[in-house]
């Protein structure tokens, strides 16, 4: 049985299922370092990939619709940024409300402008290409699906390095974390909070649109109604789980991705899929009680009233 | 002759209601050390904050070396040469020392932190002023008196030539406060000029060479410390002559009422923070805890109170074990408290005056009947106590963060006293109060215990353990380090006990009591 | 010069409503869904007349009273728990659930109507109930956040049901994915009010009234605020923070039930899979107690006009063309709005910087 399931199908499957997670959960690691309690990866994540789809279309280039979804990723995460940095709104509040604006928003534009319901698929839209580089994709297993993959998969893994490298080492995200640990400390010297904050939610905007792109111009071509459906909040989870840490946020998607490739290829030998829909969710729930005890501030963040 | 260091002229700040700073004039000359003096409330703070640039003054104008200023934001007050060592330490608890040290104005190698450069830097500086601390350490890690250290370090790193410091000694014992004036006197002499902010006289005469004394947020009187006294500093400070003696009363305790024995508590990542504490209150006493901020004197009260868990011990009420009690029930038992943190624990300030009024005592059978509001009786009994204590509160259901700090403290106060508890544990009750609010206090405090109530009381303020207590126990560590009578102690006895020092001195004899905390 | 004065008092009143908090949020919003409209082609004033007419005239005034029973309801679900500082996120799954459960029983459940319709609403209410009562105890017993485990517990209800939907309780007579259908006796009944509104609406204006008198009347409305406003200050006022948020989320889940119930036995008749969940009503509610701020009578004026809202859009789509789910962005726009503190008048006065809040706390001035 084991043989069946762990092959090259399931390394790509797991592949697929991490990017978007990962690249969303980057950018809420850079806003969790800041201070700002970012819960709309979800809606930028949709927006994200309905702006590919649309870029895409529109140009049959799907260069276009990356560019589009990173600038409507950023363009949400502005909302979420002026309320609750500069207007000092309730975080949870404004992302919940991100997070539906973004359902509804999308669920309108995709009749008014492509004049149909729920999915939108079309030969124009122009799918993100896969790269194969020679000779590693060639490894049995893991090399089509590391080494003949999309520019956004690709970027991601280095991203993930890059992000440890600016936060740990370098003055910007001293000055980053610091930020999100002591605000009044940072600005007594000098360092704008507001400032850090809104690069910080901006990147998770950009950081959640390349996931959207990936989700919708990588792993299909196509938009298709809530498409993100709650990979956003794993995400979330996962900042969670790995502490804000690159390498822990990285073993969180990992951790998540497996599960949802997991379910994919089960059902494939059979499962109903409703039952493995629900596995990476539950993957989460239990990772999060295995976890617990390291969540003390997150709880304290939202239970206070 | 120099242009003096810094110069204030007419410095104006309004908040909403208020006139923070008035007209405040201020000369500094250089390589003085210059104490800022005034009652909570009288606008040292606001000033600081706009000579620190955190934010503008209205009208006025600031000169450093005789050349005029605008300071956007701290940047530019830091550029200019100032440095702050704020009240509430200003760090980062995760980072390290270095990193605290160095943050905003970091070594760099190419796009990356140099952070032997950094480790170096703080070591070197460090070393060059005494001020003794581990570059490499958590903050998070460190105690109070390294911490202020690190605050006078960032300011150094960035060759502050003007450092304020603003009530620096407020954290530290006797001890560690003589070791800051010596470092203060060495910036001195080192061409440095020292802004002093504190409300503590005694400190004035001790350390500075001039001083200016704020009321109301005007500048009322610019001295030579030499010239002057105590006295005429109060009188400035107050517009009359104070008295903060001791009100200690015949001793005549009654029955016990709350017993603690062998109690210990865990507290944040683990460590034990009270250790084997045993004592007695009785009523009519005030007895007094004393102690640097972080000996295990909050998570003894919050033990006390039901906010923490006892890991061993018992505490018992009135006769009745409480050490697992919930909250509600050691509240039945006869146990008010006024806490530490009013702003966040004792008030609610987006509830209104009468729903902060009720709290602890709404199930009350005078207050409700089977779960619903006697709502006639709820209102009668916050007038009573807005009456009662004078409490200067508008509509009852005004949200009580429109109330001044000393009005939202007497809120508290009123609450707890009017539960008729045989026991008031009051911690921290006049911490940043002005002089009127704090004598009020120490009054209904005083007139509980003649009632025959049984106070428990923490202070960081060794004036008011010795001004109000029965008996004093005193917390080092954990551990209650020595019981000690308030007749037969000064504050440098106490002190001693305070840091531990009274350990190395053991075999000699220590002054004005015996060690081991039990009750005699 | 009489008629320029009247005029400037005209203007300041148009200011003054303009720059009322509470209506602020609503003119942003109308005013981003014309903009969205416009932009994409349509005519938003067409489009915002029949959307309003569609909300009240002909059979509108039904619908929109219709929907506002389980907008009110899964609003006043939420507030139980919003109020009480406890952030459920899982009305959805306890709705979804609940209706599940209320459907089952309506449909295997041998009986008078008397008896099966409140059995159903029973079945529904502690299906709910228990289904909220997890992520209650995960976050007391074992300190996860009920805000995460919450919404992903919706996730997992919504493949329960969609599972038992499929397999077990599969009506296969008919091509929809859905259970049979509620038999006619196990139907919550219409009243004869413009045309048949469902008796649920008495129900949840009963609940509104009955969460008003607790709210605002009883020992635990008076300890859930304050465990809203101010966890460590219930805590040490002696209020049993933790036993409450258990307690609040089971009445959440239990209303959430029923409204659940209420949904397939008042009005679809069969449950269909993904419908409860496609409709969006759970998060409509938790807009509308968001809005409302928790306060019941504000929450069935904001459950009304956000009903009303969606009804119109449904009309608005059909005679104007301009998709119904515009009616979900304006929704989401006043909330956003509202939690952004936008108004007009206010924002100079409010837009300090922070470092004055934090150095003069509240010690200004005389005691």
């Amino acid at each position: 049985m084991f043989d069946q399931l762990f092959d090259g199908a399931l390394v790509d499957s797991v592949m697929r299922a991490m990017i978007p997670i990962l690249l969303a959960a980057l950018g809420g690691m850079i806003c969790d370092r800041a201070g700002v309690f970012q819960i709309s990866l979800e809606g930028m994540m949709l927006a994200g990939a309905f702006a590919a789809v649309a870029g895409s279309y529109l140009a049959a280039a799907s260069g276009l619709g990356v560019l589009f979804a990173v600038v409507a990723g950023a363009a949400v995460s502005l909302v979420l940024a002026f309320g609750a940095v500069s207007r000092k709104g309730d975080p949870i509040v404004l992302g919940i409300a991100v997070n539906l604006l973004m359902l509804g928003m999308t669920g309108f534009l995709l009749p008014q402008i492509f004049g149909v319901r729920g999915v939108f698929a079309h030969p124009r839209i122009d799918g993100l290409d896969r790269f194969a580089i020679p000779g590693l994709s060639d490894i049995p297993l893991l090399g089509p699906a590391l080494f003949d993959n999309t520019i956004i998969a690709y970027l991601s893994l280095p991203l993930t390095a890059a992000l440890w490298v600016f936060l740990f080492r370098t003055p910007m995200g001293l000055r980053l974390r610091g930020v999100g640990e002591r605000p009044q400390a940072a600005e007594s010297l000098g360092v704008s909070p507001t400032v850090y904050k809104y690069w910080a939610v901006v990147s998770s905007g950009v950081l959640a649109g390349l996931a959207g792109a990936q989700l919708a111009l990588g792993n299909v071509v196509q938009f298709a109604e809530n498409m993100s459906s709650g990979r956003g909040w794993i995400a979330v989870v996962a900042v969670m789980l790995g502490r804000a840490h690159p390498v822990g946020v990285l073993g969180a998607s990992l951790l998540f991705a497996f599960s949802e490739g997991l379910g994919f290829r089960l059902q494939g030998n059979g499962l109903p899929v409703q039952i493995t829909d629900a596995l990476p969710f539950a993957v989460t729930l239990i990772a999060l009680i295995a976890a617990r005890k390291r969540f003390a501030r997150l709880l304290d963040l939202t239970t206070a009233g | 002759m120099a242009a003096p260091a810094l110069e204030l002229r007419g410095i104006t700040k309004r908040f909403p209601g208020v006139v923070a700073n008035d007209a405040v004039d201020l000369t500094v000359r250089a390589g003085d050390i210059h104490a800022v003096v005034g009652e909570n409330g009288a606008g040292k703070t606001t000033l600081m904050s706009i000579l620190y640039g955190l934010f503008p003054p209205d009208e006025g104008e600031i000169l450093v070396g005789g050349e005029r200023v605008r300071f956007g934001s701290a940047l530019d007050a830091i550029r200019a040469g100032m440095g702050m060592v704020h009240q509430a330490f200003r760090l980062f608890p995760t980072l390290s020392v270095a990193d605290n040290v160095v943050y905003r104005a970091e070594p760099t190698r190419g796009v990356l932190m140099d952070r032997a450069a950094a480790l170096r830097s703080v070591a070197e500086l460090a070393e060059r002023y005494e001020l003794a601390v581990d570059p490499e350490a958590l903050v998070e890690t460190q105690p109070v008196g390294v911490l202020q250290r690190v605050e006078i370090l960032k300011a150094l790193y960035r060759d502050a030539r003007i450092l304020i410091l603003d009530e620096p000694t407020a954290v530290l014992t006797p001890q560690e406060r003589d070791r800051l004036f010596t470092v203060i006197r060495r910036l001195r002499d080192s061409g440095r000029t020292i802004l002093f902010i504190t409300h503590k006289l005694g400190e004035v005469m001790a350390v500075s060479d001039r001083v200016t004394v704020l009321r109301n947020g005007r500048s009322v009187a610019g001295l030579v410390t030499a010239e002057t006294s105590p006295e005429e500093i109060t009188r400035h400070m107050t517009g009359r002559s104070v008295d903060l003696n001791r009100r200690a009363a015949p001793h005549r305790p009654g029955d016990p009422v709350l017993a603690v024995a062998g109690l210990e508590v865990t507290g944040e990542h683990g460590r034990t923070a009270v250790d084997d504490a045993a004592f007695t209150v009785r009523s009519g006493e005030i007895l007094g805890v004393a102690g640097v901020a972080g000996n295990g004197q909050t998570e003894l009260i919050e033990a006390i109170a039901g906010l923490r868990e006892a890991a061993a011990g018992s505490v018992t009420l009135g006769g009745a074990d409480i050490t697992r009690a919930e909250v509600a029930d050691r509240r039945r038992a006869g146990l008010a408290f006024v806490p530490e943190d009013r702003h966040r624990v004792g008030t609610s300030h987006l509830a209104s005056v009468s729903d902060n009024l009720l709290l602890g005592h709404h199930r009350h059978p005078d207050r409700q009947r089977r779960g619903w509001f006697k709502l006639r009786n709820v209102r009668a009994h916050a007038r009573r106590l807005i009456e009662t204590f004078g409490i200067k509160a508008g509509a009852l259901n005004n949200p009580v963060s429109t109330l001044s700090g000393g009005n939202l403290q007497k809120v508290v106060v009123a609450r707890e006293m009017s539960h008729e508890a045989p026991l008031l544990i009051a911690e921290q009750p006049t911490r940043g109060l002005d002089i009127a609010a704090i004598e009020y206090i120490h009054g209904r405090l005083v007139s509980f215990r003649d009632e025959g109530g049984a106070v428990l009381l923490v202070s960081a303020e060794l004036s008011e353990i010795l001004a109000l207590s029965t008996r004093i126990l005193v917390m080092f560590e954990g551990r209650i380090a020595a019981e000690l009578d308030p007749a037969a102690v000064t504050e440098p006895d106490i002190g001693l006990y305070m840091t531990g020092a009274y350990l190395e001195r053991e075999k000699g004899g220590a002054p004005g009591g015996r060690k081991g905390g039990q009750d005699g | 010069m009489d008629r320029t004065d009247r005029l400037d008092r005209l203007a300041q009143g148009v200011r003054q409503i303009w720059a009322n908090p509470a209506v602020f949020p609503f003119v942003f919003a109308f005013s981003v869904g014309l903009a969205v409209v416009l932009l994409t082609g349509g005519n938003p004033f067409f489009a915002y007349q029949e959307m309003f007419v569609g909300a009240v005239t002909g059979s509108g005034l039904r619908n929109t009273l219709d929907q506002a029973v389980p907008i009110i309801g899964m609003a006043l679900a939420v507030s139980a728990a919003f109020r009480a500082g406890v952030i459920n996120l899982g009305g959805e799954g306890q709705m979804v659930l609940g209706g599940l459960a209320g459907a089952l029983v309506a449909i295997y459940m041998p009986g008078p109507g008397a008896l099966v319709v409140p059995l159903a609403m029973a079945a529904g209410m502690v299906t709910g109930m228990l289904w909220a009562m997890l992520p209650a105890l995960g976050q007391t017993r074992l300190r996860l956040p009920i805000l995460i485990t919450s919404l992903l517990l919706n996730y997992v209800a919504r493949s329960i049901t969609g599972y038992l939907v499929r397999f077990p309780f599969l009506d296969d007579s008919v091509t929809l994915t859905s259970t049979e259908k509620i038999p006619e006796a196990a139907r919550i009944p219409k009243m004869p009010l413009f045309g048949g509104v469902s008796l649920s609406l008495v129900l949840v204006l009963l609940l509104g009234g009955l969460a008003w008198l607790v709210y605002k009347r009883t020992v635990v409305g008076y300890e859930t605020q304050m465990a809203g406003l101010n966890g460590s200050f219930a805590r040490y006022g002696g209020i049993g923070v933790e036993r409450q948020t258990v307690g609040v989320m089971a009445v959440a889940g239990a209303v959430g039930g029923l409204i659940g119930t209420h949904l397939i036995i008042g009005s679809a008749y069969r449950f269909i899979d993904g419908e409860l969940v496609v409709s969006g009503l759970a998060w409509t509610g938790l807009l509308v107690s968001l809005l409302a701020a928790n306060r019941p009578g504000f929450i069935l004026a904001a459950g009304l006009l956000f009903a009303g809202l969606q009804i119109g859009g449904q009309s608005m789509q059909r005679n104007a063309g301009v998709s119904w789910r515009l009616a979900q962005v304006l929704q989401a726009v006043v909330i956003v709005a509202v939690a952004s503190r936008l108004a007009l008048g206010r924002r100079r006065r409010k837009g300090r910087r922070s470092a004055e809040a934090e150095i003069e706390p509240a010690h200004v001035g005389e005691v």
